[in-house]
């Protein structure tokens, strides 16, 4: 399977028009050498030999070299997988923050204002395009407030200001993540809510919330789980326009810049990564189901 | 709005004026200089600069991008450098002398040792001359292709053996052709120079680490040759942030002290914010768009002509590029010697255009596609032509695409009109021969131009060394251009920098590179 | 997710097909769920968004107070006045003019991509389901292959293939989305061709493509169709993601997302020019969910309580 995506990014990366020698050495002409480096990167074979050359690499642990700086693929990823990393766990942890105490109370006060306001704000959060909420915190607080919102600066190393730069991306994708993570907690918690258990305890004559606490929320917050370790593929490979507007060095932007670019090694690599990682994750999330709830495992 | 070539001397007036003046100098938009006592430079900080692009490679020789050249002239040093009107000064060569039409001497500075310790000396030329000959990754061989061999005549003496004469060549060993390397640096470190150029350089500053996507700095090289002046600053940091918003927005909230660029719809918020300071660099670039004459429409020259006459140069550069530059009358800059103000740009004649439609055989207008990239002012620029063009009946199309697209259908000719930008050289020919020249297969000769009488002349302005007979021959070929159209040309951009006021001392040269040596921090 | 090209809408239209009905679809239950969906607060809330930004796409030529082209460089970045009741934009163009067209663009693209997705993924879907065996499980991993590619990736590199324009946008979209029809299809035809009266039909000797007409269709339409709503308003958000990016419409023409991305450098002297094309979009998006909602809400049995 894993064969078919590479070999459709390798297609079409290849189909698309533009050399990667010719977009690193833009101002300068001399053709001999460029076509000596084409010749010394291979680029000058037919594709499936090429395409050959690559997995056979790839089968020996080398994911190439990348073209326009000759480093190596892992090493290009690796650099940029911290910052992405963490924005990723910064915008989970907004998420949550945000989502949980919506979530529970809308599935506890169900069909109230509250729970208006909970279900109204997830859509919300799903229907914004990441790219416009983006631009409204930049105009916001970078406008506005003058606030700085530029780059990237590492929290582990730099502390505050680290995380400051981190914030409002961080906040971008969370919110987002926040509405679709609320709206899954409100049905899962509504679902529980209407568990035999739990009406069992409500006649014991539990208070409502020893209820929720007791019970309700671990079963509630399986879903949850299985959403977030979903969401999280996305977060890493698929927050490029977001790292692209607050200017992150991530893997997203990697990706796209290496696509404007041609460099096919580093294109491949990192896609491949990407899809690797989706499906480890996606088995974690299953095994990880199939562990907490003992009802799947017989399926 | 006066004439152009007016505004640009208003400009070049402006510039020596300042340079004339005292620190604290009149112009409140302008940095001071710190060459009056009112100010003494300060040493010591970081100066943190904020630039569109990541570098590619600390090498020179090996380097085809234009943002690398701004870290090389800050940590290596070329054998002749520019002053602010372009004209050619003594760098690590002290004097030079044309003592035959292809026999160049050159007399080297002494003392000078590169950051390893090492000597920098006659045979330190000889070896880097070769090594941008014969490296099998070198992108100088084109511009060294002049030079058949150097002789060590004294260890402080070379001699230039070209293979024709070349009146460009000073003006190229300005740039990156002219950057001397430490032999022991690249005999010992190999490929490595490429991400490690420690020691390598004689520059004012050395390199000292660059941490990809991150960050690349460089600090104060104590044993710089040049006691007068600076480097005052302990080191600089230089920042990528492709973003232009991010980027100035950065600057405003005191993240970065620098930034490279301002883009023209910025200006005047910059200008009127009283925490930035910005300046306004003139540059050598070119933004023009080329017209592929190898297939239909823009075979026909009256074609070509009628789309010159048709588009309105005064309101491009009014509207799109909001007077941030100037109208182009050619290849040539208004900053160069070369420039002659008495040709104007091509000015928007409905009538003439109309006529020259009925000249090419299209008399109620012919569609084509623009293809230009996907940069906002490229894009809003194709727009104001398209609508333009429309008044006479000339139907344009707009086609986006991404640079790597551009470069593969510039090459291969796929093209009707396509947007070119030009970063420009010191000498005109940098600007002009490698466009113009007939050259079969692959060039950057994207029109496909091939017209004897360009051809001769261009050969002659390499041969000529006197700089007021090459100023008529480029004065003779603009003309020429204007008439065959192989490119539109349609603006000399400045290039705005702008400051936080802590920055003092900057010196703007035209070639758009930023020069830290007496930079100071208050 | 918003922005995530795929959204959340594939987890939840899967609870939905759990339980499928155990009879064939008969006109009257269409009717039920029409008017269970018509009861549900927000989705004639949503409808009432859908038509008129059918209406408005569809008169754009009539109610366009200024030509979407028309450039006045004299008046560019002006602020929104009673000439130019949302401003004009870096070339002088009218916003409101050049929103009203664009929401031609954003329909297209919404409705092209999905319609594209629904046709490939049905028949990929069907044959899969019908043929099992290899063809079924090569089938299958090419799509789990798609699917596992970033979606925005994915659509940069078909777009750059392709070449620019809506065209390209809507078959790259389609390309993307087709896999979740076609698993949704597949999964209809592996359930319904167990049920007793089909297995009945076939041993009855009726030709397969006659079973497939009859009985799996209908029964696949409501899953389908639900998914079709919910990601038809993910399709309009990823052609704006993409416009944004710089594929789809070419200048001058106006798409909503290309208007935010011309409008991002201008954020500090005309926001107008980002966020009324936004709202739009916004708006857009809210009102097709609301609709989607309401129609997967009705056919759920179990929260029809």
């Amino acid at each position: 399977m894993l064969v078919l995506v590479t070999a459709g990014v390798f297609t079409l990366i290849h189909l698309t028009p533009g050399d990667p020698i010719d977009v690193m050495m833009a101002e300068s002409v001399d053709d001999s050498v460029k076509s000596n480096l084409r010749r010394e990167l291979g680029l000058d074979q037919p594709i499936y030999v090429q395409y050959a050359t690559w997995m056979g690499r790839l089968l020996r642990g080398d994911l190439g070299r990348s073209i326009r700086n000759g480093e190596p693929v892992i090493e290009n990823v690796s650099r940029r997988i911290r910052p992405s990393l963490q924005l990723a766990a910064l915008a989970m942890a907004v998420s949550l923050l945000i989502a949980t105490p919506l979530g529970i109370l809308s599935a506890a006060r169900r069909n109230t204002s509250v729970d208006r306001v909970g279900t109204t704000f997830a859509l919300f959060g799903i229907c914004m395009p990441n790219f416009l909420l983006a631009l409204l915190l930049i105009f916001l607080f970078g406008v506005k407030l003058r606030w700085p919102i530029s780059g990237y600066l590492d929290p582990l190393e730099d502390g505050w200001p680290g995380l400051r730069s981190l914030v409002l991306p961080a906040l971008t994708l969370g919110l987002a993540l926040a509405a679709v993570v609320t709206r899954t907690l409100r049905s899962s918690m509504l679902e529980a809510l209407g568990e035999d258990y739990v009406r069992t305890a409500r006649a014991k004559g539990l208070s409502e919330w020893r209820v929720i606490r007791g019970h309700v929320l671990k079963n509630a917050l399986i879903p949850v789980v299985t959403v977030l370790g979903l969401q999280l593929g996305t977060l890493i490979g698929g927050a490029v326009i977001t790292e692209y507007v607050f200017a992150l060095p991530g893997v997203g932007r990697l990706v796209v810049d290496a696509i404007f670019a041609r460099d096919y090694p580093l294109v491949q690599g990192v896609v491949l990564l990407i899809a690797v990682g989706f499906i480890l994750s996606n088995l974690a999330v299953d095994l990880l189901y199939g562990w907490i709830d003992p009802r799947i495992r017989y399926r | 709005m006066r004439s152009s070539a007016l505004d640009a001397n208003l400009h070049r007036r402006d510039f020596l004026l300042l340079c004339a003046m005292a620190a604290g100098a009149v112009a409140p938009t302008m940095a001071a200089r710190p060459t009056s006592a009112q100010t003494t430079p300060k040493k010591g900080g970081t100066l943190r600069v904020g630039f569109y692009l990541e570098a590619s490679t600390m090498d020179p020789h090996l380097s085809g991008s234009k943002v690398d050249r701004q870290i090389y002239h800050n940590i290596y040093e070329p054998l002749l450098t520019l002053d602010v009107k372009l004209g050619i000064k003594p760098g690590l060569a002290e004097s030079w002398q044309q003592v035959e039409p292809k026999i160049l001497v050159l007399k080297l500075r002494k003392g000078v040792k590169f950051q390893d310790g090492t000597d920098f000396n006659a045979e330190v030329v000889r070896f880097n001359f070769n090594r941008m000959k014969t490296e099998p990754k070198s992108v100088r061989k084109g511009e060294v292709a002049s030079i058949e061999s150097v002789d060590v005549v004294d260890p402080h003496t070379v001699r230039i053996n070209l293979r024709r004469p070349d009146a460009a060549l000073l003006a190229t060993l300005t740039d990156r052709a002219g950057m001397m390397v430490s032999p022991k640096v690249v005999q010992e470190r190999g490929a490595e120079l490429e991400r490690n150029a420690k020691g390598a350089g004689t520059g004012p500053f050395e390199f000292v680490e660059w941490v990809k996507d991150d960050h690349l700095l460089i600090k104060r090289n104590e044993s710089y040759w040049n006691k007068q002046g600076g480097p005052y600053l302990d080191r600089v940091r230089y920042r990528p942030i492709p973003d232009d918003t991010v980027k100035l927005q950065s600057l405003q909230a005191g993240e970065i002290d620098v930034i490279d660029y301002v883009q023209p719809r910025d200006v005047a918020a910059v200008r009127a914010d009283k925490n930035l300071v910005e300046l306004d660099v003139p540059s050598l670039a070119a933004f023009s768009y080329q017209l592929n004459q190898t297939r239909p429409p823009f075979n026909v020259k009256s074609l070509r002509q009628a789309v010159a006459y048709a588009i309105d140069l005064d309101q491009i550069v009014k509207a799109v590029w909001l007077n941030v530059g100037v109208p182009a009358n050619g290849p040539v800059p208004p900053t160069s010697w070369a420039y002659d103000k008495s040709i104007p740009p091509i000015k928007r004649d409905l009538a003439k255009a109309k006529a020259k439609l009925a000249e090419g055989g299209k008399p109620s207008g012919f569609p084509f596609t623009i293809t230009t990239a996907n940069i906002p002012i490229n894009v809003q620029e194709a727009e104001v032509i398209q609508a333009q063009l429309a008044e006479v009946g000339i139907q344009a199309k707009i086609k986006l695409v991404d640079a790597a697209t551009q470069l593969s259908d510039g090459n291969s000719k796929n093209f009707d009109m396509i947007s070119y930008q030009w970063s420009g050289r010191p000498d005109p020919d940098g600007n002009s021969y490698q466009f113009f020249k007939t050259t079969p297969g692959t060039s950057l000769n994207w029109s496909g131009i091939s017209n004897p009488q360009i051809d001769a002349l261009l050969d002659k302005t390499r041969e000529v060394s006197n700089q007021a007979e090459r100023k008529k021959l480029y004065s003779e070929l603009t003309k020429l251009l204007q008439d065959e159209l192989p490119m539109i040309y349609i603006v000399h951009p400045i290039e705005p920098k702008a400051f936080s006021p802590k920055v003092q001392g900057y010196e703007p040269i035209p070639d758009g590179m930023m020069r830290f040596k007496e930079v100071w921090l208050k | 997710m918003a922005g995530s090209i795929r959204g959340s809408g594939i987890a939840e239209p899967a609870t939905a097909v759990e339980r499928p009905s155990l009879r064939p679809v008969v006109r009257g239950r269409r009717w039920e769920i029409l008017r269970q969906a018509a009861r549900t607060r927000l989705g004639p809330l949503g409808v009432l968004v859908l038509l008129l930004a059918v209406t408005v796409a569809l008169l754009a030529p009539v109610i366009s107070p200024y030509d979407p082209l028309k450039q006045d460089l004299g008046h560019t970045l002006a602020r929104p006045d009673r000439a130019h009741l949302m401003g004009t934009d870096n070339v002088g163009r009218d916003v409101l003019s050049r929103m009203i067209w664009g929401t031609r663009v954003s329909l297209l693209a919404g409705f092209g991509s999905v319609a594209l997705a629904m046709v490939a993924g049905g028949i990929l879907g069907l044959l899969a389901g019908y043929t099992g065996g290899h063809t079924d499980g090569f089938l299958m991993r090419l799509m789990d292959a798609v699917l596992s590619f970033p979606p925005l990736v994915l659509a940069l590199a078909l777009g750059a293939v392709l070449g620019a324009g809506l065209g390209g946008v809507v078959i790259a979209l389609g390309v993307v989305y087709t896999p979740t029809f076609a698993r949704l299809m597949r999964g209809q035809v592996l359930t319904i061709t167990t049920r007793e009266y089909v297995e009945a039909a076939r041993a009855l000797g009726a030709p397969g493509w006659r079973v497939a007409w009859h009985h799996v269709l209908p029964n696949a339409a409501t899953p389908i169709v639900i998914q079709a709503s919910l990601s038809v308003a993910f399709a309009i958000l990823a052609e704006a993601s993409l416009s944004f990016l710089g594929l789809g419409v070419q200048p001058p023409g106006a798409s909503w997302g290309s208007m935010i991305n011309a409008g991002r450098g201008y954020l500090q002297q005309a926001p107008w020019i980002v966020f009324w094309p936004g709202t739009a979009l916004f708006v857009t998006v809210v009102g097709l969910n609301f609709v989607g909602d309401a129609v997967r809400d009705a056919l759920d049995p179990r929260l029809r309580k």
